[in-house]
């Protein structure tokens, strides 16, 4: 057991910390990830990648305390680990160059984030498949080339490669509350070859969930920044503003608040650091699940305490646009939410609840 | 970062269960179990049993007759230990007085007392709260004043909710030595013998039906001088010590798993199949890792080098907090009248956010020290 950050690692986190502290709105900045070698962590190391879900969530934490609105969950770690475990390095490699940009569009509207509830058909044609169907809240498509979509063929849920560009692939953006990118694509019978196919027949939806679970992971580590930030803001807000001639901080009723908030913070950062680590360690997918849905739900629920808090202290001006908190607060939200919110995450960490191996202790 | 336990905490961890395994006497299992409570012999003998194998005091360096394990062997320890169903092991002496008068106390003091809080010859109560002084731990009234020939203090006043007074041997007792000094600079660590002339224990039923905690008296109590522990009027930082190491132990995490893993038996048990309570459940164990693995943090940080600090309040907070939904749930899932020891165990577990310093006592803690508000 060891919590301990090896030198390389350190040195990711500052040069994140870096970034993500200096000015970064309105930017791509893909160009300084892949400079920055960002794009390359978790890939294979020939292909000039390096780390795995440490490195995602030393970044990734630093990515939420900066509130950097990038698309790097969704085109890095979820695309990223589905061509790396389809072995796809072709693509992996160009992913990991910055050359090429991987949206994963799985969500449909029925679903609820069930990623195996999968309506969009592949139908077989010649030497390739023609796929229909709609996916909802698709992550950052916009700066994408290239879409992995899930599709019905046959009894199997297949993963396929779709060129962003392809005919009868159709974008509807809207705006999110974030500013991430997001929309609905609806693909109108748009054929690909049969080598667009990720998965070996049978083993799609077990890439998808690989993906999602380590964008999972992703997500839980930005959350922790997100939640982090809020609290030392609430924290000092609070040592500074006064009422009633003495600084709010002083109050017993706020104090309590901002100690839950802490205690909740650190509840989320060690699911967080957990599901990195199960990801590192990962046995098998089931107890992989059940550890990343735990992660989520933690962190879901506890930003959600850390972000409401934070708003009620800071009274009206964390209601206001023009202050930082309101902001965190809203990406917080969509967190929560993201690849699955706290039901949807409960009831799979329900379900794959491990079977029991003690004794039955009450004879 | 590696989450992983190496080979040797694995060999270790199977040395601890096969030993508690083949060694804990059937008729305290079941008590345990059932949530029964326990006699001081049940206490004494898996004491004893312990003490045999060199493992009475977990906690403990070699120096004083301990195992000298390192924080991850002692995390192992308690968690077979309770998922065992070993009696929990009496805090009082072995980790509460023990390590004042290991580091506080003087050399007679740690061969006096140290050996027989090792091998279970005595046992201890802990004298802190007064009916007067709860939270406010340090407005406590009860006096020592040195007699005449400057050898003995006098004690007079009164504890309160003495776990085990009832049993004790000895009580250590925070007393005012120094009335006019400021709240905390006046207080001295003592060490009381429960036989002495004037001490006297009633004892207090609680609602849970049970005798646990009783109320101690001290009247013209007569102890040598050379029972105080450390210098005079010194006594808080003794305390303030003490109960960070009481703040630690009182997360509870394997006893919880063990709770979670017997109201999982009972419902399977009584064939009850509802998804809400279920997710209620889920929950709760979602939380309860949440805090096992924050323990495992603390317990890396300590590895490292650290003391337990303020962070052991978030421990003590969460810990209490996911013993009593546990205690609350199973009576929610079975009823009062399934089993009858559910409803007496919830009763008994509201104590759990009210001692070792109140939950909002830590808060306050978390707020100042952590936050620094």
């Amino acid at each position: 057991m060891d919590f301990t950050l090896s030198p390389e690692q350190l040195l990711i986190k500052d040069s994140v910390a870096r970034f993500a502290s200096g000015e970064h709105a309105g930017g791509d900045h893909w160009k300084t990830f892949g400079e920055l070698g960002w794009l390359a962590i978790g890939a294979p190391e020939d292909l000039g990648g390096f780390g795995g879900p440490i490195e995602t969530l030393l970044l990734m934490e630093q990515f939420g305390r900066g509130l950097v609105v990038a698309p790097y969950v969704s085109q890095v770690v979820f695309a990223g680990t589905i061509l790396k475990a389809a072995e796809r390095l072709d693509v992996l490699e160009q992913l990991a160059e910055g050359k090429q940009r991987v949206a994963v569009a799985y969500e449909e509207q029925h679903a609820r984030y069930d990623p195996s509830a999968v309506a969009t058909s592949a139908v077989r044609d010649g030497d390739g498949y023609v796929i229909t169907g709609t996916k909802v809240r698709v992550l950052d498509p916009t700066t994408a080339n290239t879409l992995i979509v899930s599709a019905r063929a046959g009894d199997d849920v297949a993963l396929f490669l779709v060129p962003a560009d392809a005919p009868n692939v159709h974008r509807t953006p809207f705006s999110a509350e974030d500013g991430h990118d997001v929309a609905d694509v609806r693909f109108d019978g748009v054929r690909v070859d049969a080598s667009a196919r990720l998965d070996a027949a049978g083993g799609g939806l077990a890439l998808l969930e690989r993906g999602l679970d380590h964008a999972v992971a992703a997500l839980c580590a930005e959350g922790l920044g997100l939640m982090s930030l809020m609290l030392e803001a609430t924290v000092d807000y609070a040592k500074q503003r006064q009422q009633f001639g003495v600084p709010i901080g002083s109050f017993q009723a706020l104090q309590h608040r901002m100690a839950e908030m802490f205690s909740e913070l650190e509840l989320a950062r060690s699911m967080a650091y957990f599901a990195a680590m199960t990801l590192e360690n990962e046995t098998d997918p089931r107890a992989r699940a059940h550890g990343i849905s735990a992660a989520k739900v933690q962190v879901a629920r506890s930003g959600r305490f850390v972000g409401q808090g934070a708003i009620q202290i800071h009274g009206g001006i964390g209601m206001s646009e023009e202050y930082k908190v309101g902001h965190y607060f809203k990406r917080m939200t969509m967190v929560e939410r993201l690849l699955g919110d706290t039901t949807f995450h409960l009831n799979r960490f329900i379900a794959t609840a491990p079977v029991p191996q003690r004794e039955p202790v009450h004879a | 970062m590696d989450l992983a336990f190496s080979p040797e905490d694995l060999a270790f961890r199977d040395e601890v269960r096969a030993f508690i395994q083949t060694r804990m006497p059937d008729d305290i299992r079941r008590k345990v179990q059932a949530g029964d409570h326990l006699a001081k012999d049940d206490y004494y003998r898996w004491h004893r049993i312990l003490f045999e194998r060199g493992w009475s005091a977990p906690n403990w360096p070699k120096e004083y007759g301990g195992p000298g394990w390192n924080a991850v062997q002692r995390h192992i320890f308690y968690e077979e230990h309770a998922f065992g169903w070993a009696p929990r092991m009496l805090p009082f002496g072995l980790s509460m007085v023990a390590p004042v008068i290991m580091e506080f106390g003087n050399d007679e003091q740690r061969a006096r007392y140290l050996p027989k809080i090792l091998s279970g010859e005595e046992f201890w109560c802990q004298g802190y709260s007064e009916p007067g002084a709860g939270s406010d731990l340090a407005s406590l009234q009860t006096r020592a004043v040195k007699n005449e020939t400057g050898d003995k203090y006098v004690i007079n006043g009164t504890k309160t909710w003495i776990t085990m007074a009832q049993w004790a041997d000895w009580i250590f007792v925070l007393a005012r030595t120094d009335p006019n000094a400021k709240k905390q600079e006046g207080i001295s660590f003592i060490l009381v013998d429960m036989r002495t002339p004037g001490v006297t224990v009633r004892p207090i039923q609680t609602i849970d039906g049970g005798h646990e905690i009783n109320e101690v008296h001290f009247e013209n109590v007569e102890v040598p001088v050379t029972n105080r522990v450390g210098d005079e009027s010194a006594g808080w930082t003794y305390a303030k010590f003490l109960l960070e190491h009481e703040r630690t132990g009182t997360a509870g995490i394997a006893g919880c798993r063990g709770a979670l893993q017997q109201l999982r038996d009972l419902i399977a048990e009584a064939s009850i199949d509802d998804p809400r309570l279920e997710e209620r459940i889920a929950l709760v164990e979602i939380e309860l890792e949440a805090l096992a693995f924050t323990e495992l943090r603390t317990l890396a940080a300590e590895s490292a080098g650290k003391r337990p600090g303020p962070e052991s309040s978030i421990l003590k907070i969460k810990g209490t907090e996911i013993q009593q939904a546990l205690s609350e749930l199973s009576l929610d899932a079975l009823g009062p009248y399934a089993e009858s020891h559910l409803a007496p165990r919830y009763f008994n577990y509201r104590k759990t956010s009210i001692y070792a310093g109140s939950n909002e006592i830590q808060k306050n803690i978390i707020a100042k020290r952590i936050l620094k508000l």
